[in-house]
């Protein structure tokens, strides 16, 4: 580590305020353990929990926040003394990036900090999933975003749509990126992205590329002024970034079409409230006024769907939408309830896929632009 | 060399006693008769059926008294003299010093030699005692002690005179103003009656004083110069052989389980040893007692009721057996359907088996058990540490219990972690060893030679060694015996080692038989997995632990007249059980704080692990000094360790001094300052390592 420090620091990059804030904070990570070693007391980082049991759905701003709970953790405890070496490596590791003016993967991360300890046949991480969850503590202890550390996570989910934007000095017209889409990155801070020009009047989020394809493909976006986009499944941060950025900075009502299953409505629900792991990057990413679409529990008969699409719910399913149906969040909201209730009277789910089985283009020509002239949705 | 033996009790040589009957039977004309054809006629073999004498039947089964092979016989002979001198001078209350020589005279014999300071016998009784078998004083009376049957000493006479001719020597001494007797006996078999051989058949008197000493001289007697004693001499056709079974693990075992002997021995090569006392003070003397009625059979119930003197049924129950009261006696009678004034004389066998069924159905109370004198915690704690080395020694005995009317008591002790003998011998040593044994290979010399070396460790110190496996032990060159010695030290021998037990009855080391042992059995049925060794299923536990137990009882049921092994008794086995499992609790106590102590030594190594990971990337952070930071930090991992030492251990007590207060009778040694506990040269202990205060060392680690 010093070796490949020292060789660093000769090629300082410029900084940015940003990163001066982040380095500062790393600083102190590491001053309090200097501090405590010279007290001859136990060094410790206190770490906000992240697990449900610390997160308060905030009633005002309707947004899942983190609590004030914190994990200490201490290098002279046995089951803690290895995951504090590791959570001191990946701050030494920002640094070495923040310096250097670079951003990697967390993969890449992974790599530049995997070495053998000296005197011992044990390394620092065994793989990355060990990695992984000390980036996280990190970026709560420093309360700093993971761009913030120069890191990235592997990009997912897609858009097109009326909107002209630049990317890294690139301008990009989203009306013109063919079938593929526009491969949202996982940074789309305003550093690296701005909003040149839009026409469109609202976003239409879908859960997973093949709708997303079949929207594209028969231009729907065009026809209705939208922008289009999804997430792969659980939307991943660039993409929940993204569309909070168009909410706000654009005001573009978001529209969610899910599933109609345990899964889909959690989808919409981290769309909407913030999820409970990233908590602490709620207010950057929850749009609370965004709307449940589709599909719903009555779209079975409302559409009068043949009975082969539907998929009974297993024992999760029914858990999950338990559980998901006392949240915080959807526990005061009738609709909801009925509408969880109803997926479980039925004892099926149904995908959007669902209703190609009318016409291929049954989603895109009658259902969706239905669904929004009614303005029925659920909140 | 006294047996006591009274001369009040007389026996013939065709007076055959209970435990011979079915010996003497065997050889019945039962067994001659024939199945098919008629060989013989009844009268034709009426005139070959005679008296067999029990020395006849001995001098042809001597396998029954011990000495099936020459090696054998040196270690019976040694052991019958020294339990005979040991008895008489504790029940004269003398301090017992002996001394025990061993001679080589021709190829193959040995002359033993055993004198003691006891008190000496009679003129009379010499002759009777060492030249007569099953002549004593210890068969008839309940009371505890070495010998029992009145066999062992002149059955060793009368090896010694079958195998090499020569007479056994007997020198004895009563007073110092008395003069002291010199007797060269050998024993006539046929008739079972000694024989005197020299003075003309009265042997010869040495006179007290400067006279008797030029006696001695000019008659070539040993003796080694003392007020009063007992000095016997037997020559017989022996091998001298160390190792497992050995003479001199016989003393060695003796010294741990009689701390108030002083033991002198020369072996053959001339080698002097001093197991020196570390007891100034004799056991309490075991009072006798008449027998329990729950312990007597029919047979015997006969007999008694033939014997005795009491006119009455009620008096004889009386006055025969202990604790029977008038009362008990009455409730006997009365259950039997015998009155109580029932003269004995009249009394037939039918009177007393109903009797006998009687005393089964009444309640009695126990015998008392005062007439068994234990070797004490404490002084089993001296005499372990004295002669096994090692970190960790409990003992405990239990309250005094009885078996079919006997008392009997149990003493366990327990020393741990004192490494295999191989640990300890000398290259000189080793050398000796090797040419002394017979074992074909050199593997299963490593394995009968030493305590607690298995086959398994003996292979790895064969690997170690670079020797080959199916050398002959008696024909390695001297490097490779360098090889091998440094192999025996070097070698961890603790895995693998298993435990080592040292059967003890009435203070007489067991050395024979043990798997047929009920003490070795129920130390393999004790689970010692809960007590911290390993064990598997139906083996003896493994590790450095050598564990002695020692069954006191005024009859000691043993499995053969050779005295190997003790007979399962469940009430025995039960004592032995709960004795095991208390010194168990006090191993297992010590070794989990040794293993925490240990754990924490783990510990301390994890952290300093991380922290030269920790001091880089937080100086890789901060640019502060990472050789200072680390430094630092290497201060506060030695004082959260440290502090760790004393947190609560598994059973929410504070780990550290104050757990180790096992409770009494358990000796921790310091393993730095074994070395200097270690039994010197002269086999004198330094007294000071004997405290007793518990000490632990501050990593543990041996």
């Amino acid at each position: 580590m010093a070796k490949k420090n020292s060789a660093s620091s000769s090629e300082k990059a410029k900084l940015s305020p940003r990163d001066e804030r982040t380095l500062g904070q790393l600083v102190g990570l590491a001053d309090a353990v200097v501090e405590a070693a010279e007290k001859r007391r136990d060094p410790h980082v206190d770490i906000p929990t992240r697990s449900l049991s610390n997160v308060r759905y905030n009633q005002t701003k309707r947004i899942i926040e983190m609590g004030r709970n914190t994990t200490r953790r201490q290098l002279f405890n046995l089951s803690q003394a290895k995951s504090f070496m590791q959570t001191l490596l990946v701050g030494s590791g920002c640094r070495q990036l923040i310096e250097q003016g670079k951003t990697t993967s967390i993969r890449g991360l992974y790599y530049l900090l995997k070495h053998t300890i000296e005197g011992t046949k044990e390394e620092t991480f065994n793989d990355q999933s060990e990695c992984d969850p000390v980036i996280e503590d990190v970026e709560v202890i420093l309360n700093s975003l993971r761009e913030e550390m120069h890191l990235y996570a592997q990009k997912r989910g897609d858009m097109v749509g009326e909107i002209v934007l630049e990317d890294s000095g690139d301008e990009i017209d989203c009306a013109r990126m063919g079938s593929g889409g526009y491969g949202i990155p996982s940074i789309v801070e305003p550093e690296v992205i701005r909003f040149k020009r839009c026409d469109a009047k609202f976003i239409l989020h879908v859960e997973k590329d093949t709708v997303w394809q079949r929207f594209n493909e028969d231009k729907f976006w065009r026809k209705h002024k939208c922008i289009l986009s999804h997430g792969a499944g659980q939307p991943p941060r660039g993409v929940r970034r993204m569309l909070h950025r168009l909410h706000n900075e654009l005001k573009l009502p978001v529209y969610c079409l899910l599933d109609n299953d345990p899964w889909g409505y959690y989808i919409y629900s981290v769309i909407k409230q913030g999820s409970i792991n990233l908590a602490y990057e709620s207010a950057r990413m929850a749009i609370p006024d965004a709307k449940f679409l589709g599909l719903r529990s009555r779209d079975f008969e409302r559409c009068s769907l043949s009975p082969s699409v539907r998929i009974d719910l297993s024992d999760t399913d029914r858990r999950r939408a338990k559980q998901i149906a006392h949240y915080p969040w959807f526990e005061k909201k009738k609709p909801w309830q009925n509408e969880i209730k109803r997926m479980l009277e039925n004892g099926f789910k149904l995908e959007v896929e669902a209703l190609i089985s009318k016409d291929i283009s049954y989603v895109t020509e009658q259902y969706t632009p239905a669904r929004l002239a009614e303005q029925d949705w659920l909140d | 060399m006294v047996k006591s033996k009274r001369p009040k009790t007389k026996s013939r040589p065709d007076d055959s006693t209970p435990s011979l009957d079915g010996l003497a039977q065997g050889n019945g004309p039962s067994d001659a008769a024939p199945v098919r054809r008629r060989r013989a006629t009844a009268e034709s073999m009426a005139a070959s059926q005679r008296d067999i004498s029990v020395s006849e039947f001995f001098a042809k089964n001597r396998h029954l008294l011990g000495f099936d092979n020459p090696r054998r016989a040196l270690l019976t002979t040694v052991k019958e003299a020294v339990d005979n001198a040991l008895d008489a001078c504790e029940e004269a209350g003398i301090l017992p010093e002996i001394w025990v020589h061993i001679e080589p005279t021709t190829s193959g014999r040995f002359k033993v030699g055993v004198q003691d300071n006891g008190p000496g016998i009679l003129k009379k009784q010499i002759p009777l005692i060492f030249g007569k078998l099953l002549y004593g004083s210890k068969f008839h009376r309940l009371r505890m002690s070495r010998g029992q049957q009145g066999i062992g000493i002149s059955a060793a006479g009368m090896y010694g005179l079958l195998t090499t001719g020569k007479p056994v020597k007997i020198m004895s001494k009563v007073s110092v103003r008395k003069p002291a007797h010199y007797y060269e006996i050998q024993i006539d078999t046929k008739h079972n009656r000694p024989e005197i051989i020299n003075g003309k058949g009265e042997g010869v008197e040495i006179n007290p004083g400067q006279a008797g000493l030029k006696t001695i001289a000019s008659h070539g007697i040993e003796w080694i110069e003392a007020d009063h004693g007992t000095r016997v001499t037997i020559e017989l056709e022996a091998k001298y052989q160390r190792g497992r079974g050995s003479v001199d693990e016989y003393l060695e075992q003796t010294a741990i389980a009689n701390p108030h002997v002083t033991l002198h021995f020369v072996d053959p090569e001339g080698n002097q040893r001093t197991y020196a006392r570390v007891a100034e003070v004799l056991p309490a003397e075991p009072k006798e007692i008449k027998p329990h009625p729950y312990g007597i059979e029919l047979g015997r119930l006969v007999a008694m009721f033939k014997e005795t003197k009491a006119p009455t049924v009620s008096q004889f129950l009386i006055t025969s057996f202990s604790k029977v009261t008038p009362a008990v006696a009455r409730a006997i009678c009365q259950a039997a359907g015998v009155s109580t004034r029932a003269r004995t004389r009249k009394a037939g066998r039918h009177e007393a088996d109903l009797i006998y069924q009687a005393i089964q159905e009444t309640k009695i109370r126990p015998p008392s058990t005062d007439c068994i004198s234990p070797i004490g915690e404490e002084l089993i704690l001296k005499g372990l540490h004295q002669v096994v080395p090692g970190e960790f020694y409990a003992a405990a005995t239990r309250p005094p219990a009885v078996y079919r009317g006997n008392p009997f008591q149990i003493e366990v002790g327990l020393a741990y972690g004192g490494g295999s003998s191989a640990h300890r011998v000398t290259r000189e040593e080793l050398v000796e060893l090797l040419s002394e044994s017979d074992s074909r290979t050199l593997r299963q010399f490593l394995a009968t030679t030493f305590d607690g070396l298995g086959l398994d460790a003996a292979d790895r110190v064969i690997t170690e060694a670079k020797v080959k496996t199916r050398v002959s032990p008696g024909k390695l060159k001297p490097k490779e015996i360098d090889h091998l010695h440094e192999a025996l030290r070097n070698v961890n021998l603790h895995d693998g080692q298993t435990m080592n037990i040292l059967r003890y009855a009435n203070r007489v080391p067991l050395q024979f038989q043990a798997g047929g042992c009920a003490i070795t059995q129920t130390v393999i049925a004790t689970n010692w997995r809960s007590y911290g060794l390993s064990q598997s299923r139906g083996s003896l536990p493994r590790g450095p632990v050598t564990l002695m137990v020692h069954m006191a009882s005024v009859w000691v049921p043993f499995t053969s007249e050779s005295k190997e092994a003790v007979a399962s008794y469940p009430e025995i086995q039960k004592e032995l059980r709960l004795g095991l499992q208390a010194v168990g609790r006090k191993l297992g106590t010590y070794l989990r704080l040794r293993r925490r102590v240990k754990h924490e030594g783990e510990r301390r190594n994890l952290f300093l692990r991380y922290l030269a990971e920790v001091a880089t990337a937080t100086s890789a952070l901060n640019n502060t000094d990472r050789q200072k930071l680390y430094e630092q930090l290497l201060l506060v991992a030695r004082k959260r360790t440290s502090e760790a030492d004393v947190k609560l251990d598994d059973r929410g007590r504070p780990v550290g001094e104050a757990e180790l207060d096992l409770g009494a009778n358990v000796l921790i040694v310091d393993p730095a300052e074994r070395v200097t506990a270690k039994i010197n040269g002269n086999g004198e202990t330094i007294a000071e390592n004997h405290g007793k205060e518990p000490r632990m060392n501050a990593d543990g680690r041996r």
